[in-house]
């Protein structure tokens, strides 16, 4: 009998940071070719909405909330178990808020699913990845690698404030799309979960500047450099788990976030306390033990996703009564 | 003779018979035009950034980048000559230009990855990279020409370099006009006239 060789280490390797790098390369020109006006005008570009509103249309808002998903996402509606959970939770202590969701990696507002190209492709991803089947690992990292890389867009001083110029016009759309007034002026919060948290503080400004409101912002074990500027940007809270790896990584990542950068707009917001760092306790960054995790509770009694959910509400209550 | 994968890669690894190499090919002139041709569309499709925020149409973003990729190869034409002039002052004599020229065009097989320089983040660290790799890739050139010693080598190419500047802010101002009217052109700007703040 004879056995199939075994593929080369170094070759995989290679192989790997070749795809990783080219990744990279390509990531960009989604907002670039946007920003350029290569792919037709915003309002085309709105037409495929991939907005999801969770609101009791029947009363006046007195917030709004927008929730940026993890990376792990190809569109609004593929928003894992949790979070959904979750989000019914928040809809739940926030009656009177309106809950936006949007799919915070495509600036272009083109959920992966929804793409003409590649759209095959991420729904397959998706599909392996949510039925748990061969190759669910491999689909779900190459889900994280290509959102991941969205992120670092949004980091870069060159393409973010493209990219944030980009997202700041799909929240307000999806706002707009949800009730929120022309005039503007009712709080929102921008709930950023892990890389969805850079995303949430790159929109702020331009997103300040469409709506004249101030905008808050809660990171759920936010992966986030230091903010380019601090206009427009009410308080941001900084949700973290003690056993959050993700979220320590991602800020030994970004020099702009290490405390010896004093001079850094991140170092500014935390001396003069707009922006908290909550200690969410042992929580981990997602899956069991992680924050919208609804079976594992803490010694008080509450569930992780209750604590969690608890800390959204709380800053979004403030920022009605401010 | 080396393959041409093999002598860029040996340049790339810094490897001074890739230099000795290339300046016996008989084709070493054109090779090494096509190097610089292909280093400079990468190296322009990496700083691409400003023609999209230029919000410069496809047809015109291509033009603009065979114009980058035309000017960076005449550019380091500008520096290797300019090297040879601060060679032929060193040690007398020295090389022949088309041989500074062939070795300073494989020495830039670095900005062949310039490409790179586009990577979200990671990008501008790359870039500072590929400088220094391309100097380092240069001084080897030089040390095997000219058989200078690395700090010598490194020496005449910073003379080179503010030979050329010189250059390009005095007698050669029409042609730095030339070049910036020709990237603006490219890109759908109107032109400039006049110097500019030089």
């Amino acid at each position: 009998m004879t056995s199939l060789p075994l593929p080369d280490l170094g070759a995989l390797a290679v192989a790997a940071l070749a795809a990783f790098l080219l990744a990279g390369l390509l990531a960009p020109f989604e907002t670039l070719g946007w920003w350029a006006g290569w792919f037709g005008t915003a309002d085309e570009v709105n037409d495929s909405s991939d907005a999801e509103v969770q609101s009791d249309e029947s009363r006046p808002a007195r917030s709004y909330l927008v929730f940026l998903s993890g990376i792990h996402t190809v569109a609004g509606r593929s928003f894992a178990v949790r979070e959904r959970a979750f989000l019914e939770r928040l809809h739940s202590e926030l009656p009177e808020t309106r809950v936006v969701e949007v799919f915070p990696y495509s600036v272009t507002n083109r959920a992966l699913t929804g793409q003409r190209v590649f759209a095959r492709f991420w729904r397959w991803a998706l599909a392996r990845k949510l039925g748990r089947r061969q190759l669910a690992g491999l689909a779900g990292m190459l889900i994280n690698l290509r959102n991941g890389w969205q992120v670092a867009v949004s980091a870069d001083r060159r393409y973010g404030p493209m990219y944030d110029a980009g997202s700041a016009e799909l929240f307000h759309s999806a706002l707009r799309q949800a009730g929120y007034p022309v005039a503007g002026g009712v709080p929102i919060v921008l709930v950023g979960y892990s890389g969805g948290g850079q995303i949430a503080l790159g929109a702020a400004a331009p997103l300040s500047e469409r709506t004249g409101a101030r905008i808050d912002i809660v990171s759920i074990g936010g992966v986030m450099a230091s903010p380019r500027t601090l206009h427009g940007l009410g308080r941001v809270v900084h949700l973290r788990g003690r056993n959050d790896r993700v979220a320590r990584i991602g800020a030994a990542f970004f020099p702009g976030r290490w405390p010896l950068v004093r001079w850094s707009a991140w170092n500014r917001a935390m001396a003069d306390g707009r922006i908290e760092v909550v200690d969410l306790g042992e929580m981990d960054h997602t899956g069991r033990d992680g924050y919208l995790d609804d079976e594992t509770r803490t010694a008080d009694g509450p569930s992780f996703m209750a604590l969690t959910a608890s800390a959204v509400a709380r800053l979004a209550r403030e920022a009605e009564r401010r | 003779m080396p393959s041409v994968p093999d002598l860029i890669g040996a340049a790339l690894r810094l490897d001074p018979n890739a230099f000795e190499a290339m300046v016996v090919r008989p084709d070493g002139a054109r090779l090494a035009l096509a190097i610089l041709i292909a280093a400079g569309l990468s190296h322009a499709l990496g700083q691409s950034v400003v023609l999209f925020a230029h919000r410069v149409r496809p047809g015109r973003f291509a033009l603009s980048l065979a114009v980058a990729a035309v000017l960076f190869a005449a550019s380091v034409a500008v520096w290797g000559a300019a090297l040879e002039l601060v060679g032929r002052f060193a040690v007398g004599g020295g090389p022949r230009l088309r041989d500074v020229l062939v070795v300073i065009g494989l020495a830039h097989a670095p900005r062949l990855l310039g490409l790179l320089t586009l990577t979200p983040y990671f990008g501008s660290g790359f870039g500072t990279v590929l400088t220094v790799w391309t100097l380092l890739a240069s001084a080897v050139g030089a040390q095997t020409i000219f058989d200078f010693s690395l700090a010598e080598a490194l020496v005449a190419l910073g003379a080179a370099w503010l030979v050329s500047e010189a250059v390009g802010r005095t007698i050669g101002r029409p042609l730095m006009l030339l070049a910036r009217n020709l990237t603006r052109w490219a890109e759908g700007q109107s032109s400039t006239v006049g110097g500019g703040a030089g």
